[in-house]
This record gives C-alpha cells, sequence and structure tokens, in this order.
C-alpha cells in the first residue's frame, strides 16, 4: 500500500511541476495554432539563467527563478515578433512550415548555449537537495513538494490572469477565433507576442523549479518538449484546467508504468495515453471536466 | 510531356549514372548514397505530406520497420539482409495499414502528433524488447559488405522508383484527389470522395518506399540500433525538413533539399568544427523564412511570376516534372 | 524579393564553395596523419573535448621527448567531430582515410559510432585503434583490423569485483539496475550469469532508460526485495539521481556498487553530494592508481584545462603513447606494417600494460585491470585488490541515518 502511495504522490508532485512547463505550451498552442518545438529549448535557456544567477550572485533557485521568467519573456517576444510572425503572414502550402521554424531556432538556441557553457553537465546543491520527509513509510522529497506548491500558485494565478484582466480575455479570444478577436479591435500580432512571451517565462519558471531536482546541460530541452506536447494534446490545448490535470495525470500515469510494468517501458505508458486521448478524446481532458 | 522535358530528363538520368566515376573516392560516394538515400525518404515522404497533406512526423517508424526486417532476418534465421530488402517495404507496408486507418481520423497537428507518439512508441518497443531485437545493442552485420560503386547503382535505383512512381501517381486521378485532400478535405468530401481511402493510397507507396529505403540502410551501414533508425530528431524531422528545404509537392524538391542538408552538413561539418551545427540551424531558419515553399517551389513561383506558359497545370501544387 | 536573392546568392555560393573546398584537400605528405573520431559536438561534446585535449596533451610530451617524428615527418593528429551520430562517424571515417590519406585511425567514443567506424575500418583496410567504445561485439567479431586496448569489454569491467565479491561481501541477494544503452545491457547481461554461475540470487533486475527524472518508483519496489548488494549500470547524471533518491526513500543496503563509467566521475560527486559517499563502483582507472605517470596526469590536465578529467580522459592519453609507440616500431607505414605493429605491442601505459590478444572469442583486445573504487570522505579511492588499494575499504556501510 506504501508502495502505491509512494507512486502516486510522486507522479502528482512530479506532474504539477511538468504541468507549468505544459502550460505555456498549451497557451502558446492555442493562440497561434503551431506545434512549438522549440518549447524544450525555452525551458532549457531558462534553467540556465537561473543557473548563473546560482553560480554569480547565490541565489536561490527559487528567486533566480524571478529573473530568468522576465529574461525569457524578452526571449520569446523577440522571437515571436521578428521571427515567427513572419511566416504567419506567408503563404505557404503547408502550415508546418513554422513548425519547422521552431526546430531551427531550438536547434541555434541549444547550440548556443552548447557554445558558452560547453556540453558539461551542471547542478546546483541547496540545502534542500536530497532533503526528504517519510511519512508513513513514504518519502516526499522537500524540493519537489515546494515546487509543486509554486506551480499551483503560479497555475492559479495564470487563471486569474487569464480571466480577469483584458489582456488576458484578449488572449483567450484570440486563441478562440483569431479574425472574430481581430473584429473585436484585439491586436492579434501583439497578443501573439506577448502570448509567446508569457508562455515562454513559464517554462523558464517550471524548468527552475526542476533545478535543484535535476541537473542541467544543453539537450535537456528535448525531454520537456516531449512531455510537454503530450501533456497539451491530453489536457487540450490552449486549456489550463486541461494542462494541469493533463499534467498530473501524465505525472501519474508514468510512475504507475514505472512502479508495475518496469522503468524502461514507463514512457511508452505517457505514449500510448497520449495516442488513446488524441483518437478518443480529441479536445483532451478539458471536455471530459466541462461536461 | 515537352520534348526538351524529355531530353532533360534523360540527360540528368545519365549524369546521374556518371556521377560515381565523376566523384572518385569513396568519401565522396557515400556522401552521394546518402544523398540518394534522404532524396528517397524526401519523395516518400513527399507523396502523404506534401502532396496529400498529411505531415507524419512519424515516418521514422517506416524507415525502421524496414531496417529491422532485414536486420532481425539475419540476426534470427541468418539470413542475407538483403532479403531485408524484398521483406521490409511490405513489412512497412502492412503495418501502415493500420497506422492509417486509426490516424486518418486526425487532423492537422492531431495528425502530425499521433504520427510523432507512434514513431517513439516503435521506437521504444524495438529498444526494450530485446529478446527480439537485441535492443540497444543493436544488429551488427559482420561479414564484408560489397563496394560503394554497386550500393550507389542500388540507391540510385531506389530515387529511381520512388520518382517514377511519384511521378505516375501525382499525374494521374489519384493525385488529383491528395491534393483536394489537402486543399480542403469538406469539400472533397462533399464530392464524394472517399478521403480516408485515398490518404491510405497516399501512405501506402510512401510507407513501402520508405522500409525500402530502410532495408538498404541496413545493408549499407551495417550496423543499426533502434535509437538511431526509430529516431524523431535525426530521422522524422530531418525527413520533412529535407522536403520542406527542396519545396513540398515538387517532384524534385527533395531530391534538391536532400543534396542541400547532405552536402552543406557535412561541409559545415568538416570546416566549422563547434558552430557547425549551429550554423546548420541558422540556415535552416533563413531558409524556412525567405524561401517557405523550397528552393524548388521558389523557381517555380519565380518561373509563374515570369508568367510562362502553363497548359493545364494547377500551378505549382502538383509539382513540375 | 531583394532579401531572397541574397539567399540564392548565399546558397549558391556555399555549395561552389563547398566544391572548391573539398577539392583541394590534399596536403603534402611530410607528415603521419593519424585521424581521431570523436564527439566533438553533440551531447557527448563533454567527453569528446576531454579524450581531445588529453590526446593533445600526450602529442605534447612526446614531441618534446621526440618520439612524435618517424623517420623524418612528424606525427600529425587530424581529430573529426562525429557528433555522436553514426552516420556522420561514417562519413568522418571515410573522409579521414580516402581524403586525408590518414595511416590509422582512433577515436570511437559512442557505441554505435564505434561500431560503424569499425566495420568501415574493416572494411577499408586501415587499422583503428578505439579508445573508449566498449560494445563486446566490436572486438568480437573477428575484424583483423580493429584494436581495443584502453578500452575494455563491457562486460569485462568486473573483474575485480567478483574477487572482492568472494573475499569481503559474500551478498545473499542482490538487486541489479541498468540503463537501457548498449554498455548497460552488455555489463547487466555479464553480471547476471555471473551471479547464476556462483548460484547468487537475484531479488531485482530491471532496466530503465536514461535521463529520467524520477527513479523512486524503481527504488521502492526494490526497496521491497531487501537487497544486501544493489549492482547499478548507469550514466553519470542519473548516477546521482539515484543515490540521492536511495537516500530519500532511506534505502539501505550494505554496499552499492556502480557498473562503472557514471558513478566514478566528479559530476557523480558534484551532484550527489554526501549521498555520494561509500558507493563503490568497478573502474578501470583512477587517478591514483599505481601505474606510472597517472598521477601526473591528473594533476598536468586539471592544471591546463581547469577541470578534473576521468577515465576517459586517461583512455584518450594512453592511446596516444600506444600510437606513438607503434609508429615507431612499424617497419614501414602501410596498413598491414601498422597493423603488425599494433599486434605486437607490449607496452605500459597510465593505463596499465597493453597487449594486444585474442582471447575467449575477442581479438586484438587488450585483456583489461580493473579495480574496485570506494567514495570516501569525498575522495575515490581504490579499495580492491588490496595490494594496490590507496584505502582500505568499508564495508558494510552504515545507514543512511547513521551518517554524519
Amino acid at each position: 500500500m506504501a508502495l502505491l502511495g509512494q507512486t502516486v504522490i510522486c507522479g502528482l508532485l512530479l506532474g504539477g511541476m511538468y504541468a507549468l512547463i505544459a502550460i505555456g505550451m498549451t497557451l502558446i498552442m492555442g493562440v497561434m495554432k503551431i506545434i512549438n518545438l522549440a518549447h524544450g529549448s525555452l525551458v532549457m535557456v531558462g534553467m540556465y539563467v537561473t543557473y548563473v544567477c546560482y553560480r554569480t550572485w547565490g541565489l536561490d533557485p527559487y528567486l533566480g527563478m524571478l529573473v530568468a521568467m522576465p529574461v525569457l519573456f524578452v526571449l520569446g517576444c523577440v522571437i515571436q515578433h521578428f521571427l515567427i510572425n513572419r511566416l504567419l503572414e506567408v503563404e505557404s502550402i503547408l502550415p508546418e512550415n513554422q513548425v519547422l521554424l521552431t526546430v531551427g531556432i531550438s536547434l541555434v538556441l541549444t547550440e548556443i548555449i552548447r557554445f558558452i557553457f560547453k556540453s558539461d553537465y551542471r547542478s546546483i546543491t541547496t540545502p534542500y537537495t536530497g532533503e526528504a520527509l517519510l511519512v508513513g513509510g513514504m518519502s516526499v522529497s522537500i524540493a519537489m513538494a515546494i515546487g509543486f506548491v509554486i506551480a499551483m500558485v503560479f497555475t492559479y494565478l495564470l487563471h486569474l490572469f487569464l480571466t480577469r484582466t483584458d489582456l488576458g480575455c484578449a488572449i483567450r479570444a484570440t486563441a478562440q477565433d483569431r479574425e472574430a478577436a481581430q473584429y473585436m479591435g484585439v491586436d492579434a500580432r501583439r497578443v501573439t507576442v506577448i502570448t509567446f512571451g508569457l508562455g515562454s517565462a513559464l517554462a523558464a519558471a517550471g524548468g527552475s523549479l526542476l533545478l535543484p531536482l535535476f541537473y542541467l546541460w544543453p539537450d535537456i530541452g528535448h525531454l520537456f518538449t516531449a512531455k510537454a506536447f503530450i501533456i497539451t494534446i491530453l489536457g487540450g490545448m490552449g486549456s489550463t484546467t486541461g494542462a494541469l490535470l493533463g499534467g498530473l495525470t501524465l505525472g501519474v500515469a508514468e510512475s504507475l508504468g514505472a512502479t508495475y510494468i518496469g522503468m524502461g517501458y514507463k514512457d511508452v505508458v505517457g505514449l500510448v495515453i497520449f495516442l488513446l486521448v488524441l483518437l478518443f478524446l480529441p479536445h483532451g481532458l478539458r471536455s471530459l471536466v466541462k461536461r | 510531356m515537352h520534348h526538351y522535358r524529355i531530353w532533360a530528363t534523360v540527360a540528368l538520368a545519365l549524369l546521374a549514372l556518371a556521377l560515381p566515376f565523376i566523384f572518385n573516392s569513396p568519401y565522396y560516394q557515400h556522401m552521394l548514397i546518402l544523398i540518394l538515400i534522404w532524396a528517397t525518404l524526401g519523395t516518400a515522404w513527399n507523396l502523404l505530406g506534401g502532396y496529400c497533406g498529411q505531415v507524419s512526423f512519424g515516418h521514422a517508424a517506416f524507415f525502421g520497420l524496414g531496417a529491422y526486417s532485414a536486420g532481425l532476418l539475419y540476426l534470427h534465421l541468418g539470413a542475407s539482409p538483403w532479403w531485408g530488402m524484398a521483406l521490409g517495404p511490405v513489412v512497412a507496408t502492412l503495418i501502415g495499414i493500420p497506422i492509417g486507418l486509426i490516424c486518418f481520423r486526425l487532423r492537422g497537428p492531431y495528425f502530425a502528433l499521433a504520427m510523432l507518439a507512434l514513431g517513439e512508441i516503435f521506437r521504444l518497443v524495438f529498444l526494450n524488447w530485446v529478446s527480439f531485437t537485441n535492443g540497444p545493442r543493436g544488429i551488427l552485420m559482420v561479414a564484408a559488405r560489397p563496394g560503394k560503386i554497386l550500393f550507389y547503382y542500388l540507391a540510385l535505383g531506389i530515387l529511381g522508383l520512388a520518382l517514377w512512381g511519384s511521378y505516375l501517381l501525382i499525374r494521374s486521378k489519384w493525385g488529383y484527389y491528395f491534393v483536394s485532400i489537402r486543399e480542403d478535405q469538406e469539400a472533397a468530401e462533399a464530392l464524394g470522395i472517399p478521403t480516408t481511402r485515398y490518404k491510405l493510397y497516399a501512405l501506402l507507396p510512401s510507407a513501402f518506399l520508405t522500409g525500402l529505403v530502410g532495408a538498404f540502410y541496413m545493408n549499407y551501414v551495417a550496423f543499426i540500433e533502434p535509437n538511431v533508425v526509430f529516431s524523431l530528431g535525426n530521422v522524422s524531422v530531418m525527413i520533412i525538413l529535407v522536403v520542406i528545404l527542396g519545396g513540398v509537392a515538387t517532384l524534385w524538391g527533395p531530391t534538391v533539399g536532400a543534396a542541400i542538408y547532405i552536402a552543406l552538413g557535412e561541409l559545415f561539418r568538416a570546416q566549422l568544427g563547434a558552430a557547425n551545427v549551429l550554423a546548420f540551424g541558422v540556415l535552416v531558419c533563413l531558409v524556412i523564412l525567405f524561401l517557405p515553399n523550397g528552393v524548388v517551389g521558389e523557381v517555380d513561383l519565380f518561373k509563374r511570376l515570369m508568367g510562362g506558359k502553363r497548359r493545364g497545370d494547377v500551378g505549382g501544387s502538383l509539382g513540375s516534372p | 524579393m531583394r532579401k531572397k536573392y541574397w539567399l540564392w546568392v548565399l546558397l549558391v555560393g556555399l555549395a561552389i564553395g563547398g566544391l572548391l573546398v573539398a577539392g583541394c584537400a590534399a596536403k603534402g605528405p611530410q607528415t603521419v596523419k593519424v585521424g581521431v573520431i570523436l564527439p566533438l559536438t553533440g551531447s557527448e561534446a563533454m567527453f569528446g573535448a576531454m579524450e581531445k585535449n588529453s590526446f593533445l596533451m600526450a602529442y605534447e610530451e612526446l614531441k618534446a621527448a621526440g618520439k612524435t617524428n618517424i623517420k623524418g615527418k612528424e606525427i600529425e593528429l587530424l581529430f573529426e567531430d562525429d557528433q555522436g551520430k553514426q552516420d556522420v562517424a561514417k562519413a568522418a571515417a571515410e573522409k579521414l582515410v580516402n581524403q586525408d590519406k590518414v595511416v590509422m585511425l582512433s577515436g570511437g567514443y559512442t557505441s554505435s559510432c564505434t561500431k560503424v567506424i569499425a566495420g568501415s575500418a574493416q572494411s577499408m583496410g586501415i587499422p583503428f585503434l578505439i579508445v573508449t567504445g566498449s560494445a563486446d561485439d566490436i572486438t568480437k567479431s573477428g575484424w583483423q583490423w580493429v584494436f581495443r586496448g584502453t578500452a575494455a569489454p563491457a562486460s569485462k569491467y568486473t573483474g575485480a569485483l567478483w574477487d572482492m565479491m568472494e573475499k569481503v561481501i559474500k551478498p545473499q541477494r542482490v538487486a541489479l539496475i541498468f540503463e537501457n544503452t548498449d554498455f548497460g545491457t552488455s555489463s547487466a547481461k555479464a553480471f547476471r550469469k555471473a551471479c547464476e554461475d556462483r548460484g547468487i540470487k537475484l531479488v531485482f533486475d530491471q532496466a530503465y532508460e536514461h535521463g529520467a527524472l524520477d527513479f523512486k518508483p524503481m527504488l521502492a519496489n526494490m526497496k521491497q526485495t531487501n537487497p544486501d548488494v544493489v549492482f547499478a549500470v548507469s550514466y553519470v547524471m542519473d548516477a546521482a539521481m539515484i543515490v540521492k533518491q536511495m537516500k530519500e526513500l532511506d534505502l539501505n543496503t550494505n554496499l552499492v556498487i556502480g557498473g562503472g563509467a557514471g558513478y566514478t566521475m566528479p559530476e557523480f560527486r558534484q551532484n550527489a553530494g554526501d549521498a555520494s559517499e561509500y558507493v563503490a563502483s568497478v573502474s578501470l582507472w583512477v587517478p591514483n592508481v599505481a601505474w606510472p605517470g597517472a598521477k601526473e596526469y591528473f594533476e598536468k590536465y586539471k592544471q591546463k584545462y581547469g577541470s578534473e578529467p576521468d577515465y576517459h580522459g586517461a583512455q584518450a592519453y594512453a592511446t596516444m603513447y600506444i600510437i606513438a609507440d607503434v609508429l615507431n616500431r612499424a617497419q614501414d607505414l602501410t596498413p598491414e606494417g601498422i597493423r603488425k605493429a599494433l599486434k605486437e605491442t607490449n607496452l605500459t601505459t597510465i593505463m596499465g600494460p597493453i597487449k594486444f590478444e585474442d582471447w575467449e572469442g575477442f581479438t586484438n583486445q587488450s585483456r583489461p585491470t580493473t579495480y574496485v573504487v570506494q567514495w570516501l570522505k569525498g575522495k575515490l579511492e581504490v579499495v580492491w585488490p588490496e595490494n594496490v588499494a590507496s584505502a582500505k575499504y568499508v564495508f558494510p556501510v552504515p545507514k543512511w541515518k547513521e551518517r554524519g
């Protein structure tokens, strides 16, 4: 029983943090309707910024995160404005050019970071790294717990932003129907730029929360991209609640898979669920919730 | 087809046959073979993705299936992997059928992601099913392999088959159906086109050719493992890149794209040291931004803008053989 | 439209430039060229860089000692980047042999690249001296042109360990976890068989995909089986995650033994912190190993490059010495001449004696000297065999809660 509890708790905590990264992607995908394969590299850049803050000024990663977020916001806006926005207006046979552009961007970001930091593995140690609470035979990592709480706070704040502010509503409107939003006076281009920036900032936050738990190297982005869009699809594009649910679901599913099937197949569990949701629940878990 | 086009194609074919003797060194021949491999992969993908509009991010699945068909024959039955060149495409095509039937209910990015997930599932299964596939240790062929010239002509033959097949397919009624599905699936259905069936008709030759190249790869490189042949980043995404670079929905686009990808990639690697992947990434971004229809696509656009006479062609969408 | 013209010009220019550059490749034949293929970019670049630096450092020393001059010509090292991808490795091998006319190949880090380079070398009839690639089947294929000295086959890393197992550890219930790679699977397979042969019970046996974040499900499962010894084959960062999470789970055993590589690197210690204490591992080399020059290599590298090398660097360094020795001894610099010289090698390097022999189905494989090492007070000490130990082993290790 303790094993099951352990598995579920680990899954939930980790899933919550993945969800934060995925929320960034679901916003971007919802507004821009493209698959952003550069998302993972944005997470990676955010983690490096936090890492640099730690190394240079001894800033705790939870504080360094507050530096990484604005930096990534700006970076995201710049990328969107100068690169991706151009493509939205160009007529091409396949809209997938945009996806390939994000692949190119991902390559460039990864290589620039590799240039600066080399491919070495970097890690940070904080007083609470490796500390865990033992509750009833189940181990809860403190860093995971803190990360989860912060992720939930951010999710809630984002939800408030999207529902209570004008800009938030503009973003949601653009995601629902770009042209209709423009008729209503929303500057879709500007909204897209801001959304990309916002998504990038959230990606940076998610990554920073994971930094005390994990380690850092330039290729770490790919792992996050994969998880992010599994969660995005699971939850339904454009839905923050969905991304949260999706993240938790993926976390628990992978955990259960790792415990009861075997760790080699853990990723297969996530992928199979992903496929099933794609096929049978096209609007993701969000549609289950709304019903 | 115009007379000059026939002559141009013949001249091109003769040039292609002579290439391994012009570039006499095995190093260049290796590059040429790689170009041929990627050109075929791109042309195959183009059938489904470029003409029919179903963008698959999981074509590595077919490539890997083809490669492993050859490899597993060698591993378990001791048979020569050349037999895999017959088995591989068949396996890939057969498995393509259920894949298509399942995934074609999805559209646009959802289809792309479903194929991506499938590609990854195949990779993980082949990686973990050690008793069957030898897992991460892969399959290594120890015996000596024939010389490069043989492989070159074989690859050339495969590309020729792919191009010829594409040409016939696109020029036929099926080709029109493909494009109509791409442009507006609802309208096509309203016209009575059974879209799922025709999407399948695009997928099957695509899977066949990709599997064929996979089996060829096993024979040529003599070592495969799941992380190489089922790779998302190095195979699936790169195939799409090759096609987009060269021009989707054009006959020669993927070949040109493959040439750019291999030649420039190797050039950067050999000359630029640590910055080679960066330079390549920048190039990709530039081409996508400024040549969104790919090299061949932009050439077509250019010719159209110059007011060339075209009889009965539907612009650049059907390709310009 | 103007931008497009520039892009066209750029593309065409690159194409022409490429052909030109490729055309004038051959340099004058005044040097003896040795091609070294390493992952200089890409995810393994850290090791590629370490090995390249070690090669260069060894080269400098040999040059100062006059050993790089072969009958009037200098040895020249030509490094090629394989990006960790096997197709690129093949292209690099082709280029080095056919364009640059190297007399022999070296390098080979990832297993898949090494396999492909070896296959190419074998079919081209050029000697290939492997630095790191440790997949068993590379030297089990009967390839006469492929030599492996500084790298042991993955299944043979555990020589010294079994000796210690018999004399000291005497395990009853062993848990085996390994990463899903060539190295991990091969090591696990050999370990499993060795346990079977000795009648040792494997109570847990699981593979995992490397790069995972959360090992707790697997470790919690393992905890339930109550092993007294854990044998883990992991990459460096996974290794750190595993021991950290063992600590969080309060998973206590008599000893955790790593299968080499991950558990002996400085990054393991840095990331795992005090969870790394008392972790043992098999190893091919540590800085304070008894062979002449080992410690000096470590100190010199650290001083020159600012970071600590591990056994990969030592492999590259030793290989350079082997290359110089071979080329000096070769009667002529034809492939056959060098191959013959390789076959006759009998040299002591910082990794121990190198002699290419055929044994147990291996061809041209040097017998590895292995050790058991243990992290004690933050330093990696050799604890077995006892006659070359630098510190006394700690067994059984104290429980997590009992540690300071």
